[in-house]
């Protein structure tokens, strides 16, 4: 219960501080909340489903990407709101579609199987894309960057609430269920089927919208980008360095990879991939709980 | 004596840098992102490389002449993964925090799309260099130029025009997926069915393919006169080593992006002599005496040719800046307003901007002649006649 | 049919039979999907490119000093990491539930180590280019040497696998690791030698590429995930389905792009693996394993 005082006390003086931001003006520094916003939001959500139910996605862009091309066919002839829940709409329905067979394969199998999907979503749109004669697309008058912003943390902080609810829901009892042993589960009257979709789907919903958001940030849609495989690494990556055992983890993983991307990367790229590697084979190795499970352990000393 | 002869050499060297810190003026930082990492990071060392040796040039000649006064140059430089957003952050970082003087274009397409509203809104310009597409027209001109002949469009139309005057009448296109291949196929067919030039095969193909046997058996069956492939650079290795295998034979083979790579020829040789690829630029063309030293001093450097595309745009933009700071000085708005205005004399010959595009440098085609890149259309630029391709 | 698709079809099966034999032993023995098998293959590629550049040494030549390097590389990460920690078994375990993750870090430095030393700057060299000619097929020297090679250590090693005493073992290791330890099978032995082999299979494969493809740091993905469909195909850790799943592929892409159009081939590809993933996990020629 303390720490989950302090960490309401913690996210609220976050969230003030990042409301703040834009007032100040600087761009920069708005440009990287925006993007630690958004590893928020993707990290959270893919948390609900692989972190509870250890069913470890590897391909969770294709709903960013699925929302992103969303919004690319739809701006312009709607409202940019009706747009981005047109997104989110479409990745959760997605969701539901390919969830039933999906989520029916376990382990290695279903890791493998969520990164080949996500390659065949995009083949798939790039081919639907040359059918039309469209090669890449071109958004005009997006929003600025400030309300982007103040979007992008909205579904953070909409994606964090939802997952700190999840986990103290009974829906979330039976996610750990299921990740703990799915069969026992299923023996003694958990609904595994559903809730497995249930968090499937919910997980999809708000990387959706995130895609949208990210398609106006950049106004540009092009297949090879929206449908990046280095993202669904990323999510896996922050997810991991983070800790996922509890909400906090997807924020300190997101934190940590701003932080260390922006002191290393813009200057030294290869070195910062690299050490960025080595940071994530330690932390599988020797730090299972993530940065989160560190901290506990340190509040738990005091 | 060694160490006296040190101290000696030591004091001598201190007096040199004291002398040059009192003489020298405040450094011009110009400020640019590269796809370093990522999807596109082979691109980069041929950008970079000729970034690099503009600087190296400016700084030996004394400076960087800001409207008569000669400042050093440096660079300020980012990765941008290959990932527009990050460049997009990358630009407000150079503009805002790390306040750069001048700012050099990026690698690709997309990450160029992606900057045009920035820098409209930070007012401040930049001359792009390698992006590619009809789109670039529908960006509000104002603080971003293009100065790539390469526009899809004209690349159609142009192309048509030459085959049609090597008297070409049938043509197999073979085009990958992606956005550039498609937009010049796009042009491509109408102009080469208004020229009467019939097309035989029209296909497809993913960017991650392995194995063209299938097309290419496609192509012999119909014994076209040309072989137009819009490849990108892994593709279009494989259909060299291909068409050599299956014995392509018609006389006019184009190849479009990598040809002039220079790891292209390595790899491929003699077979791929007299190929056809789209670029505007060739050390041999004598009316543009900057040409062939550029090409030289890149070679002595680098240890390799420049590649006809990335790094010749790349050096251009940078000559354009060159020249509109030497007449503008640093100022935001005046700059913009020499780019839009002057005409640049650049490695590539006279260039001047009507609106965000290059008016001046025509849409060319290059031809591989006996291990050197020649300008073979319009005639107006050639270097070497076509030769039609004899075998592989 | 024609015998030129039979020959393009065998080449390209041949290569992709040889790059999954590397993975699908790493994995049968270790349980270890290894997401960076395809760097292996980008390093020996880049042996091949230096070693005829540097010091003029054919690629024939190359295979030795690729699988060597490559080879030797199984060989320190295994005795230097992974030993260690499949010896505690929380550690173990942890290592086997996030192998995909963790060899992702291992790709990522791997490539940008080499694109450190080498720049990112496209390779390429010519070897074997000349045509030639018979039965209906045009074939250069490149692709036969490829088709040759890759060939011969698919049979190669399953003969070691059904002959040699040592490749008993291993195969027990495979299919019962439990039990194999049991019976007296030295399964640390077994699985540092079978690490050994498939880094040095990667690294071969990479010398036969590097003739044929341009060679750049970031080249490798493609072979994994190429490997990737082929194991799933086969089912994992099913080394001889494996060897006939990368013929199958090689035969799938062939003449499915033959039958419909080259633009479909990777959502020929794509579809063919996510649903073999979904209907029959084990594999296509597999019998039903226990999924863990």
């Amino acid at each position: 219960m303390k720490t989950l005082s302090i960490d309401l006390v913690a996210g609220i003086v976050l969230l003030a501080a990042a409301l703040v931001l834009p007032l100040t003006g600087m761009d920069y520094l708005v440009g990287i909340a925006f993007n630690l916003a958004m590893w928020v939001a993707l990290t959270q959500s893919w948390s609900i489903l692989s972190a509870m139910t250890g069913y470890v996605s590897l391909g969770h862009v294709v709903f960013c990407g699925i929302g992103a091309y969303m919004v690319a066919l739809t701006t312009g002839s709607l409202p940019l709101a009706a747009s981005l829940g047109f997104a989110g709409l479409a990745a959760g329905v997605s969701a539901l579609v390919i969830g039933l067979p999906v989520l029916r394969v376990r382990g290695p199998y279903f890791v493998i199987l969520t990164f080949g999907l996500a390659e065949l979503v995009k083949n798939v749109i790039v081919q639907i894309e040359t059918g039309l004669g469209q090669f890449s697309r071109l958004i005009f008058d997006a929003p600025p960057l400030n309300s982007l912003y103040l979007v992008m943390l909205g579904l953070a902080v909409a994606v964090t609430v939802a997952a700190v609810f999840v986990r103290h829901s009974k829906l979330g009892r039976g996610l750990i269920a299921i990740r703990e042993n799915e069969e026992a589960a299923e023996a003694i009257g958990v609904p595994v089927i559903r809730l497995k979709l249930i968090a499937f789907v919910a997980a999809a919903i708000i990387p959706g919208i995130v895609g949208g958001v990210m398609l106006l940030r950049t106004s540009y849609f092009e297949a090879a980008q929206a449908f990046d495989p280095v993202i669904s690494f990323s999510i896996v990556t922050m997810a991991i360095v983070g800790g996922s055992g509890s909400a906090r983890g997807p924020i300190l993983g997101a934190f940590a990879f701003v932080l260390l991307s922006e002191l290393l990367w813009a200057r030294f790229p290869q070195l910062y991939m690299i050490i960025l590697g080595i940071l994530l084979i330690l932390f599988i190795l020797f730090v299972p709980r993530g940065l989160s499970g560190l901290l506990d352990r340190k509040e738990a000393r005091q | 004596m060694r160490l006296l002869t040190k101290l000696k050499s030591l004091v001598a060297a201190a007096a040199v840098v004291a002398a040059s810190v009192a003489q020298a003026e405040e450094p011009v930082r110009i400020g640019y992102s590269m796809s370093l990492t990522g999807l596109f990071a082979q691109a980069a060392p041929s950008q970079v490389n000729a970034f690099e040796l503009w600087k190296d040039k400016v700084n030996a000649a004394g400076g960087l002449d800001v409207a008569g006064t000669k400042r050093p140059v440096e660079f300020v430089t980012y990765d941008d993964q290959s990932n527009p957003a990050n460049a997009v952050r990358i630009y407000e970082k150079l503009i805002a925090e790390d306040k750069v003087d001048l700012l050099a274009a990026p690698w690709s397409t997309p990450i160029h799309l992606a900057l045009a509203p920035i820098l409209s809104r930070h007012k401040f310009p930049m001359v792009g260099n390698t992006a590619a597409s009809v789109q670039l027209r529908e960006i509000a001109p104002g603080y971003i130029w293009f100065p790539t002949a390469v526009i899809p469009d004209r690349v159609g139309e142009e192309l048509a025009a030459f085959m049609k005057s090597k008297d070409i009448k049938s043509a197999a296109i073979l085009s990958n997926v992606l956005p550039l291949s498609q937009e010049i196929k796009s042009f491509l067919v109408p102009a080469l069915e208004k020229h009467g030039i019939s097309i035989s095969v029209n296909e497809n193909y993913p960017p991650d393919i392995k194995d063209m046997t299938t097309l290419l058996t496609q192509v012999n069956e119909t014994a076209p006169d040309a072989v137009i492939v819009l490849s990108y650079p892994a593709d279009s290795f494989l259909f060299a080593a291909q068409a050599k295998e299956l014995g392509i034979k018609a006389p006019f083979v184009l190849s479009l992006i990598g040809a002039t790579f220079g790891s292209y020829q390595q790899a491929l040789g003699e077979s791929v002599n007299n190929m056809v690829t789209v670029g505007h630029w060739s050390p041999n063309q004598a009316d543009w005496p900057k040409a062939k030293p550029f090409f030289e001093a890149y070679k002595a450097k680098y240890n390799e040719a420049p590649d006809a595309l990335d790094s010749v745009l790349a050096y251009m933009s940078l000559e354009i800046l060159e020249q509109a700071v030497a007449k503008a000085g640093l100022d935001k708005e005046k700059i913009r307003e020499a780019v839009s205005t002057m005409t640049f004399d650049t490695i590539n010959g006279p260039v001047k901007f009507e609106g965000v595009q290059n008016s001046v440098t025509p849409t060319s085609f290059l031809q591989i002649q006996d291990g050197s890149l020649e300008l073979v259309w319009p005639d107006s630029v050639k270097t070497k006649d076509f030769r039609p391709k004899t075998g592989w | 049919m024609s015998a030129q698709l039979l020959f393009a079809a065998l080449v390209a099966g041949s290569l992709y039979a040889l790059v999954a034999l590397g993975l699908n032993l790493v994995y049968g023995t270790l349980r270890l999907l290894n997401i960076a098998h395809g760097d292996l293959v980008m390093i020996g590629a880049y042996v091949s490119f230096w070693m005829l550049s540097l010091f003029g040494l054919p690629p024939v030549l190359s295979i030795f000093v690729a699988a060597a390097l490559c080879g030797g590389f199984g060989w320190v990460i295994y005795v230097g990491m992974f030993r260690k920690l499949l010896a505690t078994p929380a550690l173990a375990q942890r290592l086997e539930a996030n192998s995909l993750i963790l060899f992702y870090g291992v790709s990522v430095i791997l490539q940008n180590c080499v694109a450190l030393a080498f720049t990112s700057t496209a390779r390429g060299y010519q070897y074997l280019n000349e045509v030639h000619k018979f039965a209906g097929i045009a074939a250069s020297g490149n692709r036969l040497m490829l088709f040759g090679v890759a060939l011969a250590l698919c049979l190669g090693m399953l003969l070691f696998l059904r002959f040699h005493l040592f490749g008993w073992s291993l195969r027990a290791v495979i299919e019962r690791r439990d039990a194999a330890a049991v019976v007296g099978v030295d399964v640390d032995r077994v699985q540092m030698v079978t690490i050994c082999i498939g880094f040095a299979i990667a690294g071969v494969a990479g010398v036969l590429v590097s003739m044929t493809e341009q060679i750049t740091p970031f080249m490798g993905f493609p072979f994994t995930i190429a490997a990737f469909v082929v194991i799933v195909l086969g089912g994992l850790g099913n080394i001889f389905a494996g060897i006939v799943a990368g013929f199958a592929l090689g035969f799938i892409e062939t003449f499915g792009v033959a039958l419909t159009s080259a633009t479909y081939r990777s959502i020929l590809i794509y579809g063919l693996f996510v649903g073999v993933l979904l209907l029959r996990p084990q594999g296509l020629f597999g019998k039903a394993i226990k999924i863990r």
